[in-house]
C-alpha cells in the first residue's frame, strides 16, 4: 500500500512515549505518540505505522526535542535530539500497546 | 465426611461450613466467599494505590488508572483474596471458639462443590489446640533419691584429685605394676620386623591395660637398661587381623622405670587446688561444698526428669504437628549451630529436622502440659523467687551484685530465670502431689548416671 522499502519502514518507530502528555494527547485526540529515529519523515512514519499496527492513519505531526547540552568538566557536549511524532488515527482506531504489538 | 456440618449465612455473606476432623487435632472449614466483594476490594485497593503509585513519564499519582490496574491488578486481586480469607477464617474461628494452631493451609475447592460462578470456594485445613485435661497425679510414684555427702566421699573425691595429678620419679628398681616405663622395642614374625612392630622410648604405664597383658607381664619385673628377647602370642581377636593368632618375637629394652608417686594431701597440693593459704581444712571444705553442688544439682535433674515423665504419662496428648515440626526445625538449627560453633564445617552435614521428630514431640507436648498446669494451679513464676534464684546463682561468683545486674539487664535472661522458677515450681506441685518414695543412693550411681 505504500512505496516504502518495507526494511526501512522497520527500522522508523523506536519506541511509544508513554507520558502524562501522551495519554493526555490521546484521550483528546486520538493521537499516539512515538519516539521515531531522527531521520524520519512524516510520510514514513504514518506508513510504518500502518505497517506494524494494521490501523488507518489520518495525519501525522512531527518534532525534535534538542537534546541537552551538558559540560563535563571544560567540555561541552551535547545529547542527541530525538525525533518525536503525534500520529493521529482515524476516528474508531486504537493502538494497544499492552496486547503485543509494539516496535 | 461432613459430619458436623453447618451452613451459617453471615453477616458478611461468608458462606462456612465446619467439618469434623480427619486427624483428632486437623479440622477443616470450607468458606466461600462472594466474588463481587472481592472485585470491590481490588478497586478499592488500586484507587488507593494509584494516589502515590511512581512510573516513568507521570508524575506520582498522575497514573492513568488503566496502567495502573494493569500493572498492580494481580497483585491486588491476590491480596484481597488473601485479606478476605483472612478475615472470613478469622471470624469463624472466633465464632467457633478454635484455638488454631500454625497457619491454615487453603485449598481452593474443585469438583462438584465448586459450582457457583458467583462464589470463590476453598477450605481452610488446620490444627487446633489440643484441649488439656489434667490426669491424676496423685497415683503416680516418683522415686526421690537421697544423698548426704559424707567425708568418705571427700575422701573419695580427693583420691582423684591426687591420681590426675601423680608425678613419675626415676626408681633403680626392677619394674612393677603402676610404674611407668620408657622402652625401645622390636617385633620379629618369622625373624622379619612387621609393620608396626617397633617403637623407641615408648612410654607404658604398667597395669593401665592399655598394652597387651602378655606384653606388660613381660616387661614387669625389668630394671632400667636391662633387655629381654621373649615370644609372645596375639590373642585370636586382635584387631590387626594379620597380626591376631600369630607368635612373634619381641626384643625390648628398658631405658628407664619409674614409680610413681601421688602427691601427698599437705599445703602444697591445697594451693594447687586454689586454696591460698593451704590450710588443709578448708580444702575439704571446699571439696565438700562443690561437691554437695554438684550431688544437689544431679538429684534435682533427676528428679526433674522423673516428673515429667509422671506428667507426660497421666495426661496422654496429641501434639499438633505444625507445632512437632516447628520444634523439630527449632532442634535441627540448634544442632547444625552447635556445629558450626565447634568448628565443623556445616555445609556437608545433612541435618534432618525429622531426626529430632520423636525429642520434638516429647518437648511440646510437656510444653503443652506444663503451661496448663501453670496456668491451673497458678505456678507461675513470682518476682521475689525468681530473685531468689538469681541471687543463688550469683552467690558462687565473685562479685554476686554484677552477676544479678547482668540477668536483670535483659529481658531474655530474665525469661531463662523465670522459667527455671516456673519448672521447679511444677516439679514441687507433683512432689506435694504425687506419691513418694525415698531411696538412698551411692555416690557413685549417682556421679556415673549424670555422665
Amino acid at each position: 500500500m505504500s512505496n516504502f522499502n518495507q526494511e526501512r519502514l522497520l527500522q522508523v518507530l523506536r519506541a511509544p512515549q508513554i507520558s502524562e502528555k501522551a495519554t493526555y494527547v490521546a484521550d483528546k485526540n486520538e493521537q499516539v505518540v512515538f519516539i521515531v529515529s531522527s531521520d524520519a519523515t512524516k510520510p514514513e512514519v504514518k506508513a510504518a505505522v500502518e505497517l506494524l499496527f494494521k490501523v488507518a492513519v489520518k495525519s501525522v505531526q512531527i518534532s525534535v526535542l534538542k537534546g541537552k547540552a551538558k559540560r563535563f568538566g571544560r567540555f561541552m557536549g551535547r545529547r542527541n535530539d530525538v525525533k518525536k511524532a503525534f500520529v493521529c488515527l482515524m476516528p474508531g482506531q486504537e493502538i494497544n500497546f499492552a496486547e503485543g504489538g509494539g516496535v | 465426611m461432613q459430619i458436623n456440618q453447618e451452613n451459617a449465612v453471615d453477616s458478611t455473606g461468608v458462606d462456612v461450613a465446619l467439618n469434623a476432623a480427619v486427624n483428632s487435632l486437623e479440622r477443616r472449614i470450607d468458606l466461600s466467599l462472594p466474588l463481587a466483594a472481592i472485585d470491590q476490594d481490588v478497586a478499592q485497593r488500586l484507587k488507593h494505590l494509584a494516589r502515590t503509585v511512581k512510573m516513568p513519564g507521570f508524575r506520582p499519582g498522575k497514573v492513568p488508572f488503566k496502567m495502573v490496574t494493569q500493572q498492580y491488578g494481580r497483585d491486588a486481586r491476590s491480596e484481597a483474596i488473601g485479606a478476605a480469607i483472612e478475615k472470613s477464617f478469622g471470624e469463624k474461628v472466633r465464632e467457633q471458639k478454635l484455638r488454631v494452631v500454625g497457619y491454615p493451609r487453603f485449598e481452593p475447592k474443585t469438583g462438584e462443590g465448586a459450582a457457583d460462578p458467583l462464589m470463590l470456594e476453598f477450605c481452610a485445613v488446620f490444627e487446633v489446640y489440643p484441649e488439656v485435661v489434667l490426669g491424676d497425679i496423685t497415683g503416680c510414684e516418683i522415686e526421690k533419691p537421697a544423698l548426704t555427702v559424707t567425708e568418705a566421699e571427700v575422701d573419695q573425691t580427693l583420691e582423684v584429685l591426687r591420681k590426675q595429678r601423680v608425678t613419675y620419679v626415676a626408681a633403680p628398681r626392677p619394674a612393677a605394676s603402676g610404674d611407668r616405663v620408657v622402652i625401645d622395642f622390636f617385633g620379629r614374625r618369622n625373624g622379619e620386623l612387621f609393620p608396626g612392630g617397633e617403637g623407641h622410648d615408648f612410654e607404658i604405664i604398667l597395669g593401665a591395660g592399655k598394652m597387651l597383658a602378655d606384653f606388660e607381664a613381660a616387661v614387669t619385673g625389668l630394671s632400667s637398661g636391662a633387655g629381654k628377647t621373649f615370644d609372645l602370642t596375639f590373642p585370636a581377636d586382635y584387631q590387626a587381623p594379620d597380626l591376631a593368632g600369630q607368635t612373634v618375637q619381641f626384643e625390648v629394652t628398658v631405658k628407664s622405670v619409674e614409680s610413681s608417686q601421688l602427691p601427698d594431701l599437705d599445703a602444697e597440693f591445697a594451693k594447687s587446688l586454689g586454696v591460698a593459704d593451704g590450710d588443709l581444712a578448708k580444702m575439704r571444705d571446699e571439696v565438700r561444698a562443690n561437691l554437695e553442688r554438684e550431688v544437689k544439682k544431679r538429684l534435682q535433674e533427676r528428679i526433674k526428669s522423673q516428673v515429667m515423665d509422671a506428667l507426660l504419662a497421666v495426661n496422654p496428648l496429641t501434639v499438633p504437628k505444625a507445632m512437632v515440626d516447628q520444634e523439630s526445625r527449632q532442634m535441627a538449627e540448634a544442632a547444625l549451630r552447635d556445629m558450626e560453633s565447634r568448628g565443623m564445617s556445616v555445609k556437608n552435614v545433612p541435618v534432618e529436622p525429622s531426626w529430632f521428630t520423636e525429642q520434638a514431640k516429647r518437648r511440646t507436648s510437656l510444653g503443652i502440659i506444663v503451661a496448663e498446669l501453670v496456668k491451673e494451679k497458678a505456678l507461675a513464676a513470682k518476682p521475689e523467687q525468681v530473685r531468689a534464684l538469681i541471687d543463688d546463682f550469683a552467690a558462687t561468683y565473685e562479685d554476686p551484685a554484677e552477676v544479678v545486674r547482668w540477668y536483670y539487664s535483659q529481658p531474655e535472661r530474665l525469661a531463662e530465670a523465670e522459667g527455671l522458677v516456673m519448672e521447679n515450681n511444677v516439679v514441687d506441685w507433683v512432689l506435694g502431689n504425687a506419691r513418694i518414695k525415698e531411696k538412698q543412693l551411692s555416690f557413685d550411681e549417682l556421679m556415673g548416671s549424670g555422665k
